[in-house]
């Protein structure tokens, strides 16, 4: 068998490599509610792939505005919604990626 | 970046440090790249936080006041210098004033503090995904192709799909905001608008079209020429078409990259003379006399 996607999901290590966090911040991050995360049997947390763009958006919206992680948390809810409400605007078949 | 900082944050030169604050925050929230897609908005953002930098800071707006965009490259202490040289023994005092220099929500814990400054800390941070209209006449949303765009300061050569639809993305990888720290840059995404085209109605990958005949062409049936955005197409009449009717040509719709195109949907339109020659109106006067046809029901 051949994996025919990209992993589903990523190691506390692996999002820690590929955005240079520490693991103790990005495990805050989910404490938080800032980042989607599940923790499996042995308790090693497992994230979507999508969280190292929400990481991105998250730093620059904490070092660009100064704003503390509740209110980044806000922001983000609210950005969500609003992309889903243009995605419907538009009528495209494909919600944002 | 040459704009002048104060005009960048929109005040007077002399505004106060919380004047300068407020304007800097208004600002901020407008063109934070997260919140704004226009491709435009990161660079306007940079400006103005570039700009609060120096302004929010007494001793640095007060060399910005006196030497302007140079005002980085004039060596600390130079007017001592220079004044001392004179001989006349002057010196500058710096004054700060009170209400700015500290802002309680500056978080000095802050481990992502840095980024969008210079020399920011932290480890590499992709930029933002931005976004820009692209609009299309029905035609060119067709035929595809490359075509040369403008976004903010940049020119890039793109290529449109044939038979973009509208409200569709087209995404240009790494076109995006740039990224800091060795970061990637985000994506652009070109959404696309079809622009409303007095002939052709879109519904979705389906164009419709007026067919205008004759009287005659649509009772007797008849070949009539019709353009479509990939040019002229001959459509066949049935007999007895009144008008309303929708002609189906298959495949003649938008190009679909991904699987079958849509139809183009010919709906004939009867159109009478404005004005009948003598022999047209006794014919019709002929006709009217000798046809019982009721289109009125019963």
């Amino acid at each position: 068998m051949y994996p025919l996607t990209r992993p589903v999901r990523l190691s506390l290590s692996r999002v820690s490599v590929h955005t240079g966090l520490h693991p103790e911040l990005i495990r805050r991050f989910a404490a938080l509610g800032l980042v989607e995360c599940a923790a499996d049997e042995t308790g090693q947390l497992w994230f979507p792939p999508e969280t190292v763009v929400r990481l991105a958006r998250i730093q620059r919206l904490r070092g660009g505005l100064s704003l503390n992680y509740t209110a980044v948390g806000l922001v983000l809810d609210l950005l969500d919604r609003i992309r889903v409400l243009e995605a419907q605007l538009r009528g495209s078949e494909r919600p944002w990626t | 970046m040459a704009t002048d900082f104060y005009e960048a944050l929109g005040v007077p030169r002399g505004a106060s440090g919380e004047e300068i604050q407020r304007a800097y925050r208004k600002l901020a929230r407008r063109y934070h790249p997260d919140v704004n897609h226009d491709p435009g908005a990161e660079d306007r953002f940079k400006e103005v936080s570039e700009a609060y930098e120096v302004l929010s800071d007494p001793e640095q707006r007060s060399r910005y006041d006196r030497f302007g965009a140079d005002f980085r490259r004039i060596p600390e202490g130079y007017e001592e210098r220079a004044a001392a040289g004179a001989g006349r023994g002057g010196r500058t005092v710096y004054t700060s004033g009170p209400g700015y220099g500290s802002f309680e929500d500056f978080d000095v814990e802050d481990l992502l503090g840095g980024f969008f400054r210079r020399g920011g800390r932290g480890g590499p941070i992709p930029g933002a995904d931005q976004e820009a209209v692209l609009t299309l006449s029905v035609e060119e949303a067709y035929r595809g192709g490359r075509r040369r765009l403008t976004i903010g300061d940049r020119e890039l050569d793109v290529t449109i799909p044939a038979g973009v639809v509208d409200g569709q993305r087209i995404r240009l990888s790494g076109e995006g905001g740039r990224g800091s720290g060795g970061g990637t840059a985000g994506d652009l995404f070109l959404v696309v608008r079809i622009a409303p085209d007095p002939r052709y109605r879109l519904e979705g990958r389906d164009i419709v079209v007026d067919l205008p005949v004759t009287p005659w062409e649509a009772a007797l049936g008849a070949t009539v020429p019709i353009m479509t955005p990939g040019g002229e197409v001959k459509v066949r009449v049935v007999p007895a078409s009144s008008s309303g009717r929708r002609l189906r040509l298959r495949g003649e719709g938008m190009p679909n990259p991904r699987g079958t195109p849509g139809d183009l949907y010919a709906v004939v339109k009867i159109m009478v003379p404005k004005r009948l020659g003598k022999r047209e109106r006794e014919l019709f006067e002929e006709l009217a006399a000798v046809s019982d046809f009721n289109p009125r029901g019963a």
